[in-house]
C-alpha cells in the first residue's frame, strides 16, 4: 500500500473523506440537460479568487495615504517584478467579474431559477452584484490618479441630491468637506476589508442555498413539467442524472478556462480598456481632466440620469430598478419556467436587455 | 423598512457612480478671468475660445499667468495694477512677456536677426505663433507663406531642413515615450530629458542662423541618444511581455479546447448510457 493510500486512509477513518467526496462529486448529480449557462457561478468563484489573490499582492506594495499612494502604484508598475501584470489583471479581472456577474444573473433571469424555493439564492445572488459593484467604486480611488480624484469627488458630491440627509451623506462619504486622506482612507478599509467580509458572508450564503436546495433543472425540453409549490423542504435531486465528477466539472473548468484566456488576453494585449489615459496621471485638485466616462458596466445608468430632469428622479427610478430586481422572486410567483410560456415574462426581459444596451452605447457615443 | 433602505442604499451606489462621470470640458481652473470674457462677445470674450483649445490651456497655464491680475477676485479689481495685472503688451513688450516663461528663446531671438528688427516692422513672437490659440510648435510653422509676408523663403527653407531630421527624432521619442506611458511605464526622466533638448533646440532655431543651426544639429542628436536607447530597452521589455502573453494566451485556449473535446466524449457517453448518472461512475 502506497503511502498517498495510507494518508488518505488515515483522514477518512477520522473524517469520512470518501463519503464527502462521493457525496459532493462522483455521487451528486444534477439534470442530465445542464446547460453551459450553469457553470458561470463556478467561473466567478475563480474569478473572485483571483481577485483576491492579485489584490493581496497589491496591498504588500500599495501605501494608503495621499502622499504616496500614486507613486507606490507607479513602484508596482515599474520596479516591482511582475508587478504590471499583478495590476494589469486585478483592473482587467473586475471588468470580467462584471461581465460574468452580467451573464449569470441574465441566464437565471431567463430561466426563471429565482422562483420557489429559491428565492433567499437569488437575494443573496443579487447582494453580491450590488456588492461586487461597490466594489469597484472604492477600488477606483484607492490609485490616487485623476480618474480616482475627478470621479470620486464627482460621485460623493452627488449624495447631494438625497433628500434631508443629502449634505450629511457627503460629509459621511468624504471623511471631511473635500475628497482627501480620510476618504482615501475609508475606501481603503472598505474595499479591502468591510467589503470582501460582507462578500464573502454572501456568497457562502448563496452556496450554502445552491447546495442545501439542490441545482434547478433548466426549463426546456419535452418532459420538463414546472414543480408543483411544496409545503415542507424538499432537496431538489436528479435520479438519472449526470455526475458531478467528472462529466461536469470538465464543462466548469472549459468556461474558466474560456474566460481566463479572455482575462489573458486584455491584461497583456489590451489594459488600456480598464485603465484609461487620467488613470496614469497623478490626482491633481486643481485640474479637471475632459471628458471621463463611467466604466462600461455604469454607462446605462449614467445615461439614464443624463435624459432625465433631475438627480433625485434618477435616484427614484435606478432605486425601483434596484428593488423589482431584489423582490422579483415575490412579484413574479407563478410557477411556471418555461421563458416559451411566459410572454409577459420574455417581452419584459427582452425590451430590459435592449434598453440596456442602447443606452450604454448611447452612454459611449454620447 | 431594512428592505427600502438597502434598495435606498443600492440605488444610491448607482447614482453616485453614474454621476461620477458628468464633467465636461477642458482641463480648466476656476477662474474670474474665464467667467467674465466668457460671458462677453467680440473682442473681449474672443480670446477665451482661442485658448480653450491652446497649448497653454492644455498645460493649465492661465490668463493671469501671462495677464497678471488676480483670478480669484470676481469683480473688475481683479484687473487693477496693484493685483499685477499687465493688460495687452505693446509690440516691444511681446518678447518679455513670453519670456517671463520662455527665458532661453527670448534671449537667442533678441540676438538674431528677427530680434535686431523688433519695434521697427520685425516679426515678434506673435507674428509666427499667434497669441491666445497658440499651438505646440512644429516645423510646419516655416512655411513660405508666413515666412513671405516679410522676406523671401530660401533662408528659411535651409533652416527648416538643417532642423529636419533633430525635429524628427524628438517628435518620435516624444510620441514613444506617450505610448509607453500609457501603459503605465514611468518615463518622467525621458519626458524631462526630452523636453530639456526640445527647449535648447528651439532656442537655436530662433537665431535664425543657419550655419549655427547645421554646426549644432548632431549636438542634440547626441544628447538624446541615451533617451533613445533607454526607451528601445523598455520597448524591448515590452515585445517581451507580449511574447509571454500570446504564449499564456495561446496556453488557455488550447486548455480550453481540449476540455471541449474531453467534454464532447463525455456527451456521448451520456446519450449512449441513459442511466449513466444512476449509481457511481
Amino acid at each position: 500500500m502506497g503511502l498517498k493510500q495510507r494518508a488518505f486512509d488515515w483522514l477518512d477513518l477520522r473524517l469520512g473523506v470518501r463519503d464527502i467526496l462521493q457525496q459532493n462529486l462522483t455521487h451528486y448529480l444534477l439534470p442530465r440537460n445542464i446547460n453551459v449557462w450553469y457553470t458561470l457561478g463556478a467561473t466567478l468563484l475563480v474569478l473572485f479568487s483571483l481577485q483576491f489573490i492579485t489584490g493581496i499582492f497589491l496591498l504588500v506594495y500599495y501605501i494608503p495615504n495621499t502622499e504616496q499612494a500614486f507613486a507606490s502604484v507607479q513602484r508596482i508598475m515599474n520596479d516591482i517584478p511582475y508587478g504590471w501584470l499583478v495590476r494589469f489583471l486585478h483592473a482587467t479581472g473586475s471588468n470580467v467579474v462584471i461581465l460574468v456577474l452580467f451573464l449569470h444573473m441574465l441566464s437565471t433571469l431567463y430561466m426563471a431559477a429565482y422562483k420557489r424555493p429559491r428565492e433567499i439564492t437569488w437575494i443573496f445572488g443579487f447582494l453580491i452584484f450590488l456588492v461586487s459593484l461597490a466594489m469597484s467604486l472604492t477600488g477606483y480611488l484607492l490609485p490616487w490618479s485623476q480618474l480616482s480624484y475627478w470621479a470620486t469627488t464627482v460621485a460623493t458630491e452627488s449624495a447631494g441630491a438625497t433628500p434631508v440627509i443629502g449634505e450629511a451623506m457627503i460629509h459621511f462619504l468624504r471623511g471631511g468637506p473635500a475628497v482627501g486622506e480620510f476618504t482615501l482612507g475609508r475606501f481603503f478599509a472598505l474595499h479591502v476589508m468591510g467589503l470582501p467580509l460582507i462578500f464573502a458572508l454572501l456568497a457562502g450564503g448563496h452556496l450554502f442555498c445552491v447546495r442545501r436546495i439542490g441545482v434547478s433543472r433548466p426549463p426546456f425540453g419535452p418532459d420538463y413539467l414546472p414543480e408543483a409549490p411544496g409545503t415542507s423542504f424538499h432537496h431538489t435531486d436528479h435520479s438519472g442524472g449526470i455526475p458531478f465528477f467528472p462529466n461536469y466539472v470538465v464543462k466548469d473548468l472549459m468556461v474558466i478556462a474560456f474566460f481566463l484566456t479572455l482575462l489573458a488576453a486584455g491584461a497583456f494585449f489590451a489594459p488600456q480598456l480598464s485603465l484609461p489615459p487620467e488613470a496614469f496621471e497623478p490626482a491633481d485638485p486643481f485640474r479637471t481632466p475632459p471628458g471621463i466616462k463611467p466604466e462600461w458596466y455604469f454607462l446605462a445608468a449614467y445615461q439614464l440620469l443624463r435624459i432625465l430632469p433631475n438627480e433625485f428622479l434618477g435616484l427614484v427610478v435606478q432605486g425601483g430598478a434596484v428593488a423589482f430586481l431584489l423582490f422579483l422572486p415575490f412579484i413574479d410567483r407563478g410557477p411556471e419556467r418555461r421563458p416559451g410560456r411566459r410572454p409577459l415574462f420574455l417581452g419584459l426581459f427582452i425590451v430590459g436587455l435592449a434598453g440596456f444596451l442602447i443606452l450604454t452605447v448611447w452612454g459611449y457615443l454620447s | 423598512m431594512s428592505a427600502l433602505r438597502l434598495c435606498l442604499s443600492a440605488s444610491l451606489l448607482l447614482l453616485l457612480t453614474t454621476q461620477a462621470y458628468g464633467v465636461e470640458g477642458g482641463a480648466q481652473e476656476s477662474s474670474s478671468c474665464l467667467s467674465c470674457h466668457g460671458a462677453l462677445t467680440g473682442r473681449l470674450g474672443e480670446p477665451v475660445a482661442a485658448w480653450e483649445g491652446s497649448v497653454h490651456a492644455a498645460n493649465a497655464i492661465g490668463c493671469h499667468s501671462c495677464h497678471g491680475g488676480d483670478p480669484t477676485i470676481a469683480s473688475m479689481e481683479a484687473m487693477s495694477p496693484e493685483r499685477g495685472f499687465l493688460g495687452v503688451p505693446a509690440e516691444t513688450e511681446i518678447p518679455p512677456f513670453c519670456g517671463k516663461c520662455h527665458a532661453g528663446v527670448e534671449e537667442d531671438y533678441l540676438q538674431s536677426a528677427h530680434g535686431e528688427t523688433l519695434g521697427a516692422g520685425g516679426p515678434q513672437c506673435v507674428t509666427c505663433h499667434g497669441n491666445h490659440a497658440v499651438a505646440v510648435t512644429t516645423l510646419d510653422l516655416i512655411n513660405p507663406e508666413s515666412c513671405s509676408r516679410c522676406h523671401e523663403y530660401g533662408r528659411a527653407e535651409e533652416i527648416k531642413g538643417a532642423l529636419a531630421e533633430t525635429d524628427r527624432l524628438i517628435t518620435e521619442l516624444q510620441a514613444t515615450t506617450e505610448r509607453q506611458h500609457r501603459l503605465g511605464i514611468a518615463t518622467d526622466d525621458q519626458r524631462k530629458q526630452i523636453f530639456a533638448v526640445r527647449n535648447d533646440f528651439h532656442r537655436l532655431f530662433h537665431s535664425v542662423d543657419v550655419q549655427q543651426v547645421v554646426a549644432r544639429s548632431g549636438e542634440f542628436q547626441q544628447r538624446l541618444q541615451p533617451v533613445a536607447q533607454e526607451l528601445q530597452a523598455t520597448d524591448e521589455e515590452l515585445s517581451q511581455r507580449r511574447l509571454i502573453g500570446a504564449g499564456a494566451v495561446l496556453l488557455l485556449a488550447l486548455v480550453t479546447v481540449l476540455l471541449g473535446f474531453l467534454r464532447h466524449t463525455y456527451k456521448k457517453e451520456e446519450q449512449s448510457d441513459p442511466g449513466a448518472g444512476s449509481g457511481p461512475l
